[in-house]
């Protein structure tokens, strides 16, 4: 081995503390592109893997009833490759043991006995119902799992009134509820919301479904154009009261899915330069000191004949080093935590398997870019050191110039003590140093206040939702429209105490070429158990003709309040109407928009009608109520505002917490990177001053205090500039978060600031005092014999 | 008539600092010969590092001309300089200027790694008397020890001329003769053209010929008849 290169291996280990908090920073950046890379491509090879073996359908349409011939014509429009027709009902449900109702899709099997040949539900036990059978039903893997359903265990359905008692005979899961989410409901909950799959002749009987269809799936050929397939589809359906066909985008398990998938990629694409960008900054600021140490060695290997490329490589290869250690630590932590995490969301998300292929791409493309940000971190400061001219590197380099100026007469003025001055005066000595240090600290403020916003959006969208929106304890479903008289029957169940109605009415919105399908909620005049609350948290009535939208519709149409907006119903008689915008409020979850029940029923020329049923209950009257419920022929569901809140809240804590719990050591990382480094090299560049300091009687603690002081200094001006970034990142991750699906919005409370800059200072505070304990152990003597 | 190894023309090296100008050099003529040790004295400021530094190819001059036998050294590139040094220049420095993080041995093998015609870094140790001392690190080596190794350093890789930047400065009298005495081996066992700088006038007695410097240039040359070895020499 060269002695160059043991040198270099000797000033690594000497180095080791910097290197390491430098090669974790590192570590993060590749750590973070590793695993969202890697759950992001396991996500998405699986679920094309499962909608591929599965043959997850391109297009799907509801009617109210199609007579089975009609398929015929389906299957023959241009583009569509198969079509499937099948009967789809939701039950009502009494498990065992359970009070509480639950809900069930149920989904017609083919009269032949075989599977579906789209959305093919993949057998995970037993075996599939007898096509003659009459009580025999499959159900998805979660819901027999989450009610420990064994097979051949039995279970009450209410099918068109009449209890039924269906017996398991397998379970399965399906390219179509990947993701399963109930009727009413924001979050899957697979004990009181099960997929059964029943046998066609069943169902049908049971629904008046003979010889007809109420749901369709369409495969498309490759070449096919899914929006004029869409279009020949609904005028097809249009005289059986279809509901308007929709692509894979609109199906809700897809839709969650694939929204996923685009934000861990968002974060695969985000994050890791932040990172990346620190280290560059770290490893420069590091071999730029180092460098600046060792002119008179540089000046020495040139004066023994080592060329300009030599000691460049030299330093950037010590640079490499470090990288190559953050690579190792990242890529094993990295391929860990990919692996790991998507487990987690294999789990979340019902795939049947996980394909989890060891992205070697992502690894060489990581390790790349470690390599590269320490070279091009180290390259300005090693071509610096080898341009020295040998001469000039072999004497001492000059000291500093202190100028005297306009600050010198204001710090002069304040009397400050000659420690503070030193601080003051090296502060704008090097002032470019310290600005990055700064802006560098207040990326970790910044990090940390961009996700910690979460929690606070979270709350005050739980907040605004369930307790202001959304003020009833349970939402009945019916099981088709009903007219106003069904609210005496809800009244007169057991505990309820209150009762209003909504009816929601699918139809397209259009403004110009932009359009988009939703449902409109129509409610009566003053209803006050749900109700539309605006930002500011006031209560938004609709008055008048018009429609209230949501701020998403809004934005997504480009609707302002006055504007004239298409309405196209796509039920009843499918009329198309011209209606103006009301007004605008807020809505977290989905899209929406709301009108009177009058205005409603003048338009439609209609007697007023409803869909659901909105209720509080008398909570001693609870298991009353429950048991009421789960015989009542009218009601296909119940959903619990209160479990829905509660799951809302489990679920999204345990995200949240992982995430802030995440980000924070990640700017508890950047934050020791910086000052322990800058820490080492002020101790380093100053030791002899220190010194100085205290053979002329100062105490340690005095000279820490210049030390300290000055880190502190910096990490202290660098927290506006983080209040500011964290501000701007989070409003750009709650946009990248905001879908079709849900809204996040920014609420930052002081306490966000607080929490992020109390933890960045702590972490400054500690990683200096780590350094300060070596001015306890300088060598006063051996420091002020070497030569500087 | 013996073989000229330097040859320097009208060389003038001028720094210029803030408005000031600096004459390092005026103008200086000096031939330094085959096999020869000459001894630079002169006042501080005189000009002699600036000379060596030049000579041994880390500076440029701002006119004149140096020449090492046929190799216009004033017309070279920083590449072609380097090479200059690697292949025939070995330099002590007054602070010895060892890399810490090597021992003795590793400091010498720095030079043998890239020389194109090296001893090996055992045997350049050896002459210089650190045969004991070859796995210790400077930090753990007196001054003149490590003066020592940085001799061994310059020898290593067989060089042509040997310059010494006040070699025994930051030595004390006993110490320095050692140096001294392993300077005198290496120009007598070798052949190596060797100049050191010195302000110390008892050294010049060990010289073939001793250069006086003064404000920038050469104020007198002479030749001892009589040398003196190093051994003899006290201060
Ligand atoms: N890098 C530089 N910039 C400006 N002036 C310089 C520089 N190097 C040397 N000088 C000046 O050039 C002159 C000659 O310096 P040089 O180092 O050659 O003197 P010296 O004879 O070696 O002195 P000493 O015995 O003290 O080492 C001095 O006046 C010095 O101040
Ligand atoms: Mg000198």
């Amino acid at each position: 081995m060269h002695a160059l290169d043991k040198k270099l291996l000797r000033d690594f280990r000497r180095l080791w503390g910097q290197s390491l908090a430098i090669a974790l920073v590192l570590a993060c950046g590749v750590m973070i592109l590793l695993t969202a890379f890697g759950m992001y491509r396991a996500l998405d090879d699986t679920l094309a893997a499962f909608y591929e073996r599965n043959e997850f359908a391109d297009v799907w349409a509801m009617t109210e009833k199609a007579p089975r011939p009609l398929l015929t014509e389906i299957s023959a429009l241009p583009g569509v490759q198969t079509a499937e027709a099948r009967v789809q009902e939701y039950l009502m449900l009494d498990l065992p043991g359970r009070v509480k109702s639950a809900t069930g899709l149920a989904l017609s099997l083919p009269d032949t006995g075989a599977l579906p040949t789209l959305n093919v539900p993949l057998l995970r036990a037993g075996r599939l119902p007898d096509p003659q059978a009459t009580d025999e039903v499959m159900v998805n893997e979660p819901f027999a799992e989450a009610n420990g359903f064994e097979i051949g265990d039995t279970f009450e359905a209410l099918l068109s009134g009449q209890k039924r008692r269906l017996t398991i005979t397998g379970t399965a899961l399906s390219p179509e509820f990947v993701y399963a989410i109930g009727p009413g409901t924001l979050m899957p909950d697979d004990e009181s919301f099960g997929i059964l799959w029943v046998p066609q002749a069943m169902l049908a009987s049971a629904f008046d479904m003979s010889g007809a269809f109420n749901s369709l799936t369409l495969s498309l050929s490759r070449d096919a154009q899914e929006d004029q397939v869409i279009e020949a589809l609904d005028t097809l359906l249009e005289p059986n009261g279809g509901t308007g066909a929709h692509g894979r985008d609109e199906q809700a398990s897809n839709a969650f899915v694939t929204t996923e998938i685009k934000q861990l990629k968002n974060m695969a694409t985000i994050l890791p330069p932040v990172f990346f960008g620190i280290s560059a900054f770290l490893v420069n600021m590091v071999i730029g000191r180092i460098i600046a140490l060792e002119r008179g060695e540089i000046g020495l290997l040139k004066a023994l004949g080592y060329t300009d490329v030599h000691i460049a490589a030299h330093y950037v290869l010590l640079a490499g080093l470090t990288a190559v250690l953050g690579v190792i630590i990242g890529w094993i932590t990295g391929g860990l935590s990919a692996r790991w995490m998507a487990g987690e969301y294999a789990q979340y998300f019902k795939f049947p398997y996980l394909i989890f292929n060891v992205s070697y791409d992502a690894y060489a493309i990581s390790g790349f870019l470690a390599l590269l940000t320490a070279a091009v971190g180290a390259l300005r400061s090693a071509m610096g050191a080898a341009r020295l001219p040998p001469a000039v590197a072999m004497s001492p380099p000059a000291p500093p110039r202190f100028k005297r100026s306009l600050f010198d007469r204001a710090l002069a003025a304040l009397r400050l003590s000659q420690p503070s001055m030193m601080i003051w005066r090296s502060l704008f000595r090097w002032p470019l140093r310290a600005a990055f240090s700064a802006i560098g600290l207040s990326l970790a403020v910044a990090i940390m206040i961009s996700v910690g916003f979460f929690s606070y959006s979270i709350n005050s969208v739980a907040d605004i939702a369930f307790n202001q929106s959304n003020r009833e304890d349970i939402v009945l479903l019916f099981t088709k429209e009903r007219s106003l008289s069904a609210l005496e029957d809800v009244r007169n169940l057991p505990g309820v105490m209150e009762v209003e109605g909504e009816l929601f009415t699918p139809v397209t919105l259009r403004n110009g070429h932009l359009e988009k399908q939703l449902s409109i909620t129509t409610r009566g005049a003053g209803a006050s158990l749900a109700r539309s609350i605006d930002e500011a948290g006031r209560v938004v009535e609709v008055e008048g003709p018009g429609l209230l939208i949501t701020t998403r519709v809004a934005e997504v149409l480009r609707l302002a309040p006055g504007d004239p907006v298409e309405v196209e119903f796509l039920s009843g008689r499918r009329e198309t109407f011209t209606l103006t915008v009301a007004g605008v409020t807020e809505q977290f979850f989905g899209l929406g928009a709301f009108m009177t029940r009058e205005a409603m029923s003048r338009l439609t020329r209609s007697v007023p009608q409803i869909s659901v049923a909105n209720v509080t209950l008398d909570p001693r009257q609870d298991n009353a109520f429950n048991r009421a419920i789960k015989d009542t022929p009218l009601i296909s569901g119940a959903v619990r505002v209160t479990d829905m809140k509660a799951s809302f809240d489990a679920t999204v804590e345990e995200n949240i917490s992982i995430m802030n719990g995440l980000f924070s050591v990640v700017a508890i990382l950047i934050t020791v990177g910086l000052t322990y480094n800058s820490a080492r090299i002020q101790l380093s560049e100053r030791a002899r001053e220190l010194a100085s300091l205290r053979i002329l009687g100062f105490s340690n603690w005095e000279v820490s205090y210049i030390l300290i002081g000055e880190i502190m200094l910096i990490a202290a001006l660098a927290q506006p500039l983080g209040w500011l970034i964290g501000y701007g990142l989070g409003h750009l991750m709650a946009a990248s978060f905001t879908s079709d699906l849900y809204t996040i919005p920014m609420v930052l409370p002081p306490a966000a600031y607080a929490t992020a800059s109390v933890v960045v200072l702590g972490t400054a505070l500690a990683s200096v005092l780590l350094v300060r304990q070596r001015i306890d152990r300088l060598d006063l003597v051996s420091v002020m014999k070497t030569r500087e | 008539m013996p073989e000229t190894v330097f040859h320097t023309e009208k060389l003038v090296k001028t720094y210029r600092t803030g408005g000031a100008e600096v004459h390092a050099l005026s103008g200086v003529n000096l031939d330094l010969f085959a096999s020869e040790l000459t001894v630079l004295l002169g006042p501080s400021g005189s000009g002699k590092s600036t000379l060596l530094n030049i000579l041994g190819g880390l500076d440029h001059a701002t006119s004149g001309k140096v020449m090492f036998r046929d190799l216009d050294l004033t017309v070279q590139s920083d590449r072609a300089l380097t090479r200059f040094r690697r292949d025939h220049v070995g330099f002590v420095f007054q602070f010895y200027n060892l890399v810490p993080s090597l021992t003795a041995r590793e400091n010498v093998q720095m030079v043998t790694d890239i020389a194109p015609n090296p001893m090996k870094a055992e045997e350049a140790l050896e002459r210089v008397g650190m045969s004991d001392r070859i796995d210790h690190f400077p930090a753990e080596l007196s001054g003149g020890q490590q003066q020592r190794v940085a001799i061994a350093r310059a020898i290593a890789k067989r060089p042509e001329v040997l310059l010494c930047d006040e070699p025994t400065g930051a030595l004390d009298s006993s110490t320095g003769v050692q140096v001294l005495e392993a300077i005198r081996e290496v120009n007598e066992d070798l052949g190596t053209t060797a100049i050191v700088i010195t302000h110390n006038a008892a050294i010049q007695a060990m010289a073939h010929r001793v250069v006086r410097f003064q404000d920038g240039n050469i104020a007198s040359v002479s030749t001892n008849e009589t040398r003196v070895a190093p051994s003899e020499i006290v201060w």
